[in-house]
């Protein structure tokens, strides 16, 4: 059982680990996904030609127009942000998913795989795409250099030129957007960038993304949270690794008697070695692959959901090398923790090992006042053999503080996803409307304050490649939105800005800088910098100001007003009386609203791996109350023939199993709090202050868990012993 | 004079296929109250299997057992644990105390099963001094001779007095004064109306015994 458990364990956090390390190149090679995309702004084709012919190591070089802002309507759906790739013959740089690539055939086009998944569109629906009017969907597409839609705000549709120029007339030479490049050698990709720059000197270049920077857009979606399942399930095989050798060296232990008889028989230590090795493995090996099998199974629904969003692939039939040397890797650990102890053990004389079957330390207690309680009694049967109590309490502290940080993790997603002040924010509603509305909606009762929050996309004056996104109030923000300050202080004049730490990292800023930035519409604004803040939202590349200069230049600045609550006030009634005030009250939620199916998707993979690893902790105590039990087999079978009932054995494997579960919580409790949880804030301390700690009630819910594992183990264990003969735990001497 | 232990018809087979050893061919055997009854026999006879199916601590092929009235074949096994706390004492033996425990704790552990908290403790208390054992009463198992061992082994087959104490080899590997104290135990209990099924090899005890019977060939003469 517990070779199953672990199994079990280790399948689905190595599956879903290997799953999403592997799935951006698993998903790029599938999508010929190009080396280099550049963008520029729409040039005509053969200018560009012109130039990136002259590069160095270029393979082969395939162009699009991508025109954004187009209306997309399908399914019921309807969006006025689409963007709309319009491709040529050749590479193409995607993968068709399902229904076929574009070909010469009029009325076609390709649907992303995150907009036919969210929108449920299948091959041969139609689909109404801006002035093309009503398209066919041949297939769906998946391109890998960005995350899925909806994670992606925008949603994308493949045409060919063909249909562009079928619609509008031909046009000899049209114009691009992107040029998409696959190297000769794309170890040699410096080379080619160190020329890319010349040669698109005096062009509007706005990008130039690589595949690994395409990779590094795809993990931040999820980074942090990825780089925690990889270590969720490293925790989960060495947990898995030491309860099997711990299992398998008590089960040779108890052998010794039998390892003496063959010895004294004359079988050759290296040949009693072997044979408990191989009667290991030939237990070992069943187990372990169907446990493998089913984690991977168990994990597989909600692996290929985080794929979806990241835009990659699903391992499929890779996955089973990968299983199957877990599969080795599993046996090896059983086998080595057989082989281990019986060679110890062998080294012993014949006449010792012949001795040991029922090997109990000597006392320590010299007396004890009372009449002996079961559970204590219970207690001191696991405690007897000391080093494996140390090493099952070690393992059950070590997977219980891992099961706490992976709850604490899923609960903040969880909490990024539906509570705004994780995120800084103190407004609890936003409603439509623009500055004119501000006093209306500030006489509504239960409404503390209101102001109207803008966004602003823009880019850094000197790194067009660094987006940002600009978070603008009227007046101060932090009443409305306080992300923790770095370092510097907060904003007092419109003349100043915040900056999210990441991009503060990235552009080199400090408060006392200079920030020139290039909103999307406007001219260039220049900014002092005079705080750094933790920010989770756009990853960290946001800047917090007034939005006066930015209403200088487009004085139709639109946005939501955010309303804060007075305290006290009910969010519920305030929005109706919003809504009866004729503004239509949302909920403000701390992830945007594309976001928010993510996280959950995310949390559900927490609780998957969380799961697994707490059922190795019931493997593990199953494990070491079956391996007491068979200990002290006699002295149950005794208590049992001096007239103790079931529930009696009950009580002596329950104070066993609390003598592990006990000091085992303490353990976990004080492992996350201490280690484990600073330690993974620290990871993410570029991005936020992230509340990994965990709380009284996380540790009370772990406990409930470990008395209903313990329940449970106990239970199977009493039932198991239970239906053994007496008179069989006694043996017979006659 | 009432009937404690009635067994009628015990079968038992140990093994299967072509090592299958059929070690009791329906035995019978009575022990009234007051009755010190000896089975004797050659080692591997099944001598110790009679006992444990007459505690019901193992499952016959065939035959019944009758305990102070009460018959076992189809009782629960929390029915049997209830029967042996009330009724029935037990001597192994290689003793079987517990080595986490003293001597007194381990004397006391089994009249958890049959009497409340103070009687529990004023017996264990009671057996211990007659049996000479205050001394080391709070020893460990581990700190006791084999002569100590097994008089703490027959004090907890007694702590809850039963009407019926099995004892197997209860004098085995004892010295000739340990082994007469031990068998005027087993003696004295029978004065108080108990009954004593003893499997034994020592001469001293089918002495002492009122009867004595045989196991041979799986039955008893």
């Amino acid at each position: 059982m517990v070779i199953f458990a672990a199994a079990l364990a280790v399948g689905a956090a190595g599956s879903v680990g290997y799953a999403l390390a592997t799935g951006f190149a698993r998903a790029a090679e599938r999508a010929d996904q190009p080396d280099v995309i550049v963008r520029f702004a729409p040039q005509r084709r053969s200018v560009l030609d012109e130039r990136l012919r002259r590069l160095p190591n270029v393979q082969r070089i395939s162009y699009r127009l991508e025109v954004s802002g187009v209306g997309l309507a399908a399914g019921g759906h309807v969006r006025g942000n689409a963007a709309v790739d319009v491709v040529e013959d050749g590479r193409r740089g995607y993968a068709i998913m399902a229904g076929h690539d574009l070909g010469s055939g009029p009325g076609e086009a390709l649907v992303d795989r995150g907009v036919a998944r969210a929108w449920n569109l299948r091959a041969g629906d139609e689909i109404r795409v801006g002035r093309l009017g009503t398209l066919r969907i041949a297939g769906v597409a998946l391109a890998v250099d960005n995350v899925a839609f909806p994670l992606a705000t925008v949603p994308r549709v493949y045409v060919t030129e063909r249909e562009i120029q079928r619609r509008f007339g031909r046009e000899r030479d049209p114009a691009v957007n992107l040029g998409l490049l696959w190297l000769a050698d794309p170890n040699r990709l410096d080379v080619t960038l160190a020329a890319a720059r010349p040669a698109v000197f005096g062009l509007r270049t706005e990008q130039l993304l690589t595949r690994r920077g395409v990779r590094q857009t795809i993990d931040q979606a999820a980074g942090i949270v990825i780089a925690l399942l990889a270590v969720f399930g490293l925790v989960a095989a060495a947990c898995a690794g030491a309860i099997l050798a711990a299992a398998a060296g008590a089960d040779v232990r108890r052998r010794a008697p039998l390892l003496g008889v063959q010895r004294a028989l004359g079988a050759s230590r290296r040949r009693v070695v072997a044979e408990q090795v191989l009667g290991t493995v030939f237990v070992a090996a069943p187990a372990a692959a169907l446990g493998l099998t089913l984690g991977a199974l168990v994990a597989a629904g909600p692996t290929l959901a985080l794929l979806g969003f990241l835009n990659e692939t699903a391992p499929g039939a890779d996955l089973l090398g990968p299983l199957a040397g877990a599969l080795v890797g599993l046996v090896a650990v059983v086998a080595a923790g057989a082989g281990w102890p019986a060679w110890r053990l062998n080294r012993r004389p014949v006449s010792t090992l012949l001795r040991s079957g029922d090997l109990i330390p000597p006392p320590t207690r010299r007396r004890t006042r009372g009449r002996p309680g079961l559970a204590l009694l219970g207690a001191r049967f696991a405690t007897a053999r000391r080093g494996r109590w140390l090493s099952s309490v070690a393992v059950l502290g070590v997977a219980g503080a891992a099961v706490l940080l992976v709850l604490a993790v899923a609960g903040l997603l969880v909490s990024l996803r539906d509570d705004p002040g994780t995120l800084g924010r103190r407004y609890a509603l936003t409603v439509a409307g623009d500055a004119s509305d501000l006093p209306a909606v500030r006489a509504v009762r239960g409404v503390a304050g209101a102001d109207q929050r803008s966004t602003i996309e823009a880019a850094d004056s000197f790194a067009l490649t660094e987006p940002m996104r600009v978070i603008a109030y009227g007046a101060d923000h932090v009443p409305f939105e306080s992300p923790p300050l770095a370092s510097g202080r907060r904003l007092r004049s419109a003349r100043e800005v915040e900056v999210g730490t990441f991009l503060a990292d990235t552009l080199g800023l400090r408060p006392g800088g200079q920030l020139a930035l290039q909103p999307a519409t406007g001219r260039e604004l220049r900014f002092q910098v005079v705080g750094i803040v933790r920010a989770l939202e756009n990853d960290g590349r946001v800047v917090y100001a007034r939005s006066a200069p930015f209403r200088r230049d487009d004085p139709g600045l639109g946005g939501p007003i955010a309303i804060r609550l007075a305290p006290g006030a009910d969010r519920a009634q305030v929005a109706r009386r919003l809504a009866q005030a004729g503004f239509g009250g949302r909920v403000a939620g701390a992830a945007t609203p594309h976001d928010r199916s993510f996280l959950g998707v995310l949390a559900a993979v927490l609780r998957t791996v969380a799961m697994a690893i707490g059922l190795v902790c019931l493997a593990a105590v199953a494990q070491t109350l079956a391996l007491t039990t068979r200990d002290r087999r006699r002295a149950l079978a005794v208590l049992r023939a001096a007239g103790a009932s079931r529930r009696a054995l009950s009580a002596v494997l329950a104070g066993a199993a609390g003598a592990l579960l006990l000091p085992a919580l303490v353990i976990a409790v004080a492992l996350e709090r201490l280690v484990l949880g600073p330690a993974v804030a620290r990871l993410a301390a570029d991005y936020a202050v992230l509340p990994l700690g965990v709380g009284a009630g996380e540790a009370l819910g772990v406990g409930a868990g470990a008395v209903l594992v313990g329940a449970v183990a106990v239970l199977v264990v009493t039932r198991s012993a239970g239906r053994e003969p007496v008179a069989a735990g006694l043996e017979r001497e006659d | 004079m009432t009937c404690l232990l009635r067994v009628r018809g015990l079968t038992k087979t140990v093994g299967a296929g072509r090592v299958a050893r059929c070690v009791l061919d329906g035995v019978d055997v009575d022990v009234a109250a007051g009755e010190l009854v000896a089975v004797v026999g050659p080692s591997g006879s099944g001598k110790s299997t009679l006992l444990h199916l007459a505690g019901g601590l193992d499952e016959p092929d065939a035959g019944d057992v009758e305990i102070a009235g009460t018959r076992l074949r189809g009782r629960s096994d929390t029915a049997l644990a209830r029967l042996r706390a009330r009724h029935l004492g037990f001597v192994f033996q290689a003793f079987h105390l517990v080595p986490e425990l003293s001597g007194e704790e381990n004397v006391r552990l089994a009249a958890r099963f049959g009497r409340t908290r103070t009687q529990a403790r004023a017996r264990a208390a009671e057996l211990i001094d007659a049996m000479g054992l205050r001394a080391v009463a709070g020893s460990h198992p581990a700190q006791l001779s084999g002569g100590e061992q097994r008089r703490f082994a027959v004090a907890r087959a007694l702590v809850n007095d039963p009407v019926l104490v099995l004892a197997d080899e209860p004098t085995g590997n004892l010295d000739a004064e340990s082994g007469a104290l031990v068998l005027s135990l087993l003696r004295a209990a029978t004065r108080h109306g108990r009954g004593v099924l003893v499997v034994t090899h020592d001469p001293a005890v089918t002495t002492s015994a009122d009867r004595v019977l045989a196991l041979s060939d799986g039955h008893l003469r």
